[in-house]
């Protein structure tokens, strides 16, 4: 379960980015703007939670800061019990993240990077051994698992991204936009991947700004914008108070509706 | 320290398929820099024997005097004359690298021997570094020719020629050619040394650093349970590693480069190989290895800082000055290592490696320059850890 409470990050803005964003709304006079502004919501183990903004809206921080890579301004965080403030390194343990600009070490191969994370969590061999193979059959990678990154699809790639986030068999799993810039067939792998993790009953945070995923994969929705949730609730309260004609229509008329 | 070995096996692993480093640290120190070695000590070899045989240019300006000296270079294979003109002819023709030289004698010349005077005559010549073999055989023409002058003076006045020693003196010089070649060519080593410790470190740690960042992979590492500090201590021992061993096969390249090099004469040579033996090895190692540190806490500094491989090229790439500069100081003669220069980075360890070459090594001093560079050496790491940690520099560009 991730439990997050009036998260708030304040990024303090460049000289350049100052000059360039003097008079904007929500930058200070003291050069400080809000990436995240006090947002709260919970994501259920055996749901998945779909967070959706536009651009610049504050997905990436809001998920980066779950995943301790960023530590939060204000507010609190809990995963999996775990206070991720106080303790990041034990958040990681059970945490697996995958984001769409993840790229993979080109000299290595699927082999040797599935075993680098499998190491870095502290997995024991015979378990390591075993969840390998499980996963790598499943995916069909055992054709190129000795071939270097550099040498591969980027399906292929992405298939050994998806092994590297979840070898550990983590109980969150936090997507960053997973599918951005993939081809039909290889986003499909992550949605599959999306839809395994929720029948395990893991607890799947994603963010996306692609409405067609949110339809299809989302239990609980959250939509972000300037840093501030102007919607946040089950997907299917979303669908019912609906007053556009699709999704998207909705999510424009929220976004434009949303006080500056 | 678990997660810290399999970082920085798995950042060897890495580095070490990279074709750039492998140049860095493979290729450069041990197949070119022999190549180098061997090519110019070769040219070098060739032109000083062709200085040597070749016939030598000289003009001669008589005014009528030393017939003696005419006829005893006219019988030589190895001299060409040219007579017939004027001194001033004769300068031209050496500044125009017509002539190696032009001896000039003075009109009273045979008079003044005669009257056991010192005959007057000037010698004209270009004193460059590439004409101080052809100017040292022109002087010795007419070093013999003195001698000659002078055996016929003694004979004439019935003395023994050994009547002009009035102090027999024996000059033995008790520096071992060890020591001798060390102050003029053991500086050589450490420079070498450094250079390539610093060029084999730099490649990894842009790669390792700014690069990941660049590519994405930094990001994914942050997210798994390894902490910060273990993520630098293998990313900063593989930088470190790198750099030791691209010296040490620079060591072993300058090795091979010497053993092939033709006619370096013998007694060189085995100061030269006597300087790569295992003791000094030993201290220069001891050396290398805060040294090695000092740079890879400064390399990944600033490859962490920069946005992207191409940044940390450029910011680094200027900092080979402030390497070679201090490296290049302690090749100068008369800097030697005392308080202050113990405690200047990369000059301390120039100074410090020509001394354990020479053998004169002080231990204090030797302990002086130690503790200094491990200071400096974890304050780089300090400085990289400080760096490492901010949140601006590692998401800066991502």
């Amino acid at each position: 379960m991730i439990v997050v409470k009036d998260l708030r990050k304040t990024f303090k803005l460049s000289r350049q980015q100052k000059r360039e964003l003097k008079n904007t709304p929500g930058v200070r006079a003291d050069g400080t703007v809000d990436a995240v502004a006090g947002i709260s919501f919970t994501c259920q183990p055996g749901r998945i939670f779909s967070l959706i903004g536009p651009n610049g809206a504050g997905k990436t921080t809001a998920l980066r800061m779950i995943a301790t890579l960023l530590k939060p301004t204000s507010g609190s965080i809990e995963v999996a019990g775990i206070d991720a403030v106080k303790h990041p390194q034990d958040v990681r343990r059970r945490l697996g993240f995958l984001t769409g600009t993840t790229k993979l070490y080109d000299r290595l191969t699927p082999n040797e990077i599935v075993k680098y994370y499998a190491d870095l969590h502290g997995m024991e061999k015979s378990v390591f051994e075993k969840r390998k193979d499980e996963l790598f059959t499943l995916l069909d990678m055992n054709d190129f698992a000795k071939r270097r990154i550099g040498k591969l699809s980027t399906g292929m790639r992405q298939k050994v991204s998806i092994v590297r986030t979840i070898i550990h068999d983590p109980e969150i799993v936090v997507f960053d936009e997973p599918t951005v810039g993939l081809d039909v067939i290889t986003a499909k792998n992550i949605i599959d991947l999306i839809r395994r993790c929720k029948q395990e009953g893991k607890t799947v945070i994603f963010s996306t700004h692609i409405m067609g995923e949110v339809s299809l994969l989302s239990d609980d929705t959250a939509i972000i914008h300037k840093g501030k949730l102007i919607f946040c609730g089950a997907y299917s309260e979303f669908a019912h108070q609906m007053q556009g004609r699709s999704i998207e229509e909705e999510f424009i008329r929220l976004i434009e509706g949303a006080p500056r | 320290m678990k997660t810290t070995f399999t970082v920085f096996k798995k950042e060897l692993v890495d580095s070490l398929r990279d074709r750039r480093t492998l140049v860095a640290m493979v290729f450069v120190p041990l197949v070119l820099f022999p190549i180098l070695i061997s090519i110019s000590s070769s040219m070098l070899i060739s032109h000083e024997k062709k200085a040597e045989k070749r016939t030598l240019r000289i003009g001669l300006v008589t005014n009528g005097n030393a017939a003696d000296f005419r006829e005893m270079i006219s019988a030589r294979g190895d001299v060409r004359l040219t007579e017939g003109i004027t001194a001033g002819e004769g300068r031209a023709l050496v500044r125009a690298d017509s002539l190696d030289a032009v001896f000039v004698f003075d009109p009273a010349f045979d008079e003044q021997v005669a009257a056991l005077d010192a005959g007057k005559v000037s010698m004209y010549h270009k004193s460059t570094e590439n004409a101080a073999i052809e100017r040292r055989r022109a002087r010795g023409l007419l070093d013999e020719f003195e001698k000659k002058l002078r055996e016929k003076r003694f004979e004439s006045l019935d003395l023994d020629l050994s009547i002009i020693e009035t102090v027999d003196m024996g000059d033995e010089n008790l520096a071992s050619t060890k020591e001798r070649l060390a102050e003029q060519i053991g500086g050589l080593l450490p420079y070498l040394i450094i250079i390539f410790c610093f060029t084999g470190s730099m490649y990894p740690a842009i790669d390792l650093a700014a690069g990941e960042k660049e590519r994405g992979t930094l990001e994914t590492l942050l997210t798994s349970p390894a902490g910060r500090m273990e993520i630098l201590l293998g990313k900063f021992g593989v930088v470190g590693l790198t750099g030791i061993l691209t010296a040490l096969v620079s060591i072993l390249g300058m090795y091979i480069g010497i053993r092939q090099s033709p006619e370096i004469p013998t007694e060189v040579l085995n100061a030269i190989l006597g300087m790569l033996e295992f003791g000094s090895i030993v201290l220069l190692l001891s050396l290398l290895l805060p040294l090695a540190m000092f740079f890879a806490g400064i390399l990944l500094s600033l490859s962490f800082f920069a946005k992207s491989f191409k940044e940390a090229q450029s910011i680094i790439t200027p900092l080979m000055i402030f390497i070679i500069v201090p490296a290049f100081i302690g090749l100068m003669p008369g800097m030697s290592l005392n308080s202050t220069t113990a405690l200047i980075p990369i000059l301390n360890v120039t100074l410090a490696t020509k001394a354990i070459i020479a053998g004169t090594i002080d231990p204090g001093m030797f302990v002086e320059v130690y503790v200094s560079l491990i200071v400096l050496a974890g304050l780089s790491l300090w400085v990289c850890r400080w760096v490492f940690g901010r949140e601006g520099t590692i998401f800066r560009g991502v």
